[in-house]
């Protein structure tokens, strides 16, 4: 059982990693698309829908770095009552996880549901590339779930165990 | 081991927690759902509840925004939420727009993780120490500089800090002034282009990202000249306790200091020129950026694999954090837009017949009260879909004050509320910086406070030191 779970918690973590390494990965793209779209242009050539692509690129990196920057403490929240508790902060983190839950839930059902939808009616993209717009929402499906599950994971653990549910944002770090 | 060993030793309080906090949101749900409101006071009033709550209560701001925005449409519409809800998101996550976003937090991370701060103290110091006030004067300085490479104050502030503040205390400068000038002029790096909360505001209000930047150059030189000034007039008036000089050097020695600098004022000025010229939307001048910052970190030989990844990885972290933000926000407005709360609000002050200083005036205080609990970005992007309305009517326009202006004048506000406790997060950057309490490094931050309350005074007289120089410049077009 034990085992179990730490091979889950190994699992989860790296996870999160991947969708931030996968959101990395679109970061990158941005800049190609960008670069490929002036070069065309300084070239005399076109790329029809570069700017759209960029787009899509864009929402990505957003979407599948969801989980990744919250896992790290990344999201910015107003912590003025969550430092003020001391140590009762665990109570309104555990609050904040189990809303977030529902909400991070609430999120995903719908961005699936619309992925489903855009997929049954054939919307295409209004913009140059006549992209189905189906294709780059499944970032936004896959994003919003791990983002679910990161949440679902940490009211789990602030519920059950030791973990405090955050980590102090990096400022420090960026000393090196 | 049994799994018991995992679980924390008293698990009752928070179980009992827990289905408190369970039967309260559900209730809250049920009632929602089912009873419903009837006046349009009362449901404004359930709102704003749950707007301060889910924001008090350190909801991550994202998720916050869409938890409000979604009780607004359930009460205000019998629309279903969820599918606007989607639509909203999806526009403004995957919007050609904000792309501009990730590719200028990358090239701040990139050269952050250079040799830049040293270079950018042993290029500075030999030029300012002459100055009235030494080299303090390398903080304001250093900041701008900085500030032209990234979009956001706490980079800036940790930059530039990292290496002046211990070269400033080895040579005996007042403490007090070292720690108040990094504090204001860090507050530069939202200011001078690239800024990620002008970009972040260009996209909330559908205005020319191009010219927000441009529209921020005159103020944000205007502003590091104003604390120039003061450490100038401070050292005259202050006299004693100011540290020897260092040796002088001549001039060749001094340009041979700041050799590393130069190609630095070099991307600078192709990043912010070419959209000046209007040769590159703010993306593709982001993109030229964030080459030419990898071609400067691997020629100094700062790039390897660990620091590519740790950029990457760090810009990726931020622009979810920030894309996550606007997400919600994007979702917030159009249900704003249901609520009809903007236009009431904008009705309600125009009734009142304000004149145009008395509203600003007022709209300053309030910025810096919501400043105090939020960071800029969320400050910016949960107001304006309500302060909108206020202030893009003809009264303003006539006066002077564009949109345009609106941008450069929030900016300031915003970084005014970004060194005043208790939420200033310049503040959090310095107390790890330095290890002073948070009150010490607040005070010292004040005269610096009250220089961008001249700031702003002097942008209400002047509303062209923001307008001028955007209407000289070209804007490219994506297509």
């Amino acid at each position: 059982m034990v085992g179990m779970l730490r091979a889950m918690r190994r699992t989860l973590d790296a996870l999160y990693l991947a969708g931030g390494a996968v959101g990395a990965v679109f970061m990158i793209l941005i800049l190609l698309v960008i670069v490929a779209q002036m070069v065309a242009r300084w070239s005399g050539l076109i790329f029809p829908g570069g700017p759209s692509f960029a787009g899509y690129a864009m929402a990505g990196s957003s979407f599948m770095a969801l989980a990744y920057a919250l896992n790290k403490g990344a999201h910015v929240r107003v912590s003025l009552l969550l430092a003020g508790l001391g140590r009762h902060r665990r109570f309104a983190e555990l609050w904040c996880y189990g809303i977030g839950a529902v909400l991070a839930i609430f999120f995903a059902r719908y961005a699936i549901r619309a992925n489903i939808w855009s997929y049954t009616l054939g919307d295409v993209s209004q913009g140059q590339d006549a992209t189905p717009l189906w294709i780059p929402q499944i970032v936004m499906s896959v994003g919003t779930v791990l983002l679910a599950i990161t949440m679902v994971d940490h009211f789990v653990r602030v519920l059950l165990t030791d973990h405090g549910g955050h980590e102090e944002p990096d400022v420090t770090e960026r000393e090196n | 081991m049994p799994v018991r060993a995992l679980l924390a030793d008293d698990l009752r309080p928070r179980l009992i927690a827990a289905t408190i906090m369970g039967l309260f949101a559900g209730g809250g749900w049920l009632l929602l759902e089912f009873v419903g409101v009837d006046s349009v006071w009362a449901k404004t009033a359930v709102f704003l509840f749950v707007l301060f709550f889910l924001l008090g209560t350190g909801v991550w701001i994202g998720l916050a925004l869409i938890g409000v925005a979604y009780v607004g449409i359930e009460i205000f519409t019998p629309r279903p939420a969820g599918d606007a809800m989607i639509t909203s998101i999806w526009a403004t996550a995957s919007s050609w727009g904000i792309t501009a976003l990730p590719l200028f937090i990358w090239m701040g991370e990139i050269l952050f993780r250079t040799r830049l701060s040293e270079d950018m103290f042993r290029g500075l110091s030999p030029w300012m120490q002459r100055l009235p006030g030494g080299l303090l004067h390398t903080n304001v300085v250093g900041c701008a500089i900085f500030a032209a490479v990234s979009g956001s104050s706490a980079a800036t502030l940790s930059t530039i800090g990292k290496m002046s503040i211990p070269e400033l205390r080895r040579r005996r400068y007042p403490e007090f002034m070292t720690i108040g000038t990094l504090a204001g002029s860090a507050t530069l790096g939202l200011m001078i282009p690239p800024s990620l909360i002008l970009i972040v505001y260009g996209v909330t209000i559908n205005e020319s990202i191009t010219k927000l930047f441009i529209a921020g150059i005159l103020p944000g030189i205007g502003l590091a000249l104003l604390f120039m000034v003061y450490v100038a007039v401070w050292h005259v008036v202050w006299r004693g306790g100011m540290p020897e000089k260092d040796p002088t050097m001549s001039f060749r020695q001094k340009l041979w200091n700041s050799r590393f600098l130069i190609p630095v004022l070099c991307l600078v000025f192709v990043v912010i020129g070419s959209m000046y010229r209007g040769y590159a939307t703010p993306t593709e001048a982001a993109a030229i950026g964030v080459i030419g910052a990898l071609v400067l970190a691997a020629a100094q030989g700062s790039l390897n694999w660990a620091s590519f990844t740790d950029s990457l990885m760090g810009a990726v972290r931020t622009s979810a954090m920030v894309a996550f933000i606007l997400m919600g926000a994007a979702f917030l407005t159009l249900s704003m837009g249901y609520t009809g709360l903007p236009r009431a609000l904008a009705g309600w002050i125009a009734s009142l017949d304000l004149s145009v200083y008395t509203l600003i005036a007022a709209l300053t205080l309030f910025y810096i009260v919501v400043g105090c609990f939020l960071d800029g970005i969320s400050a910016v992007v949960l107001t304006m879909a309500v302060v909108e309305p206020m202030v893009n009517v003809p009264a303003f326009q006539e006066a002077g004050f564009s949109m345009i202006w609106f941008g450069i004048f929030l900016v300031v506000v915003v970084e005014m509320a970004q060194i005043t406790p208790p939420i200033g997060f310049n503040l959090f950057v310095l107390q790890g910086l330095t290890r002073h309490p948070m009150s010490y490094i607040a005070i010292t931050a004040l005269p610096m406070f009250l220089l961008m309350v001249l700031m702003v005074v002097v942008l209400v007289v002047f509303p062209e030191l923001a307008t001028w120089l955007p209407e000289t410049a070209r804007t490219a077009t994506a297509r």
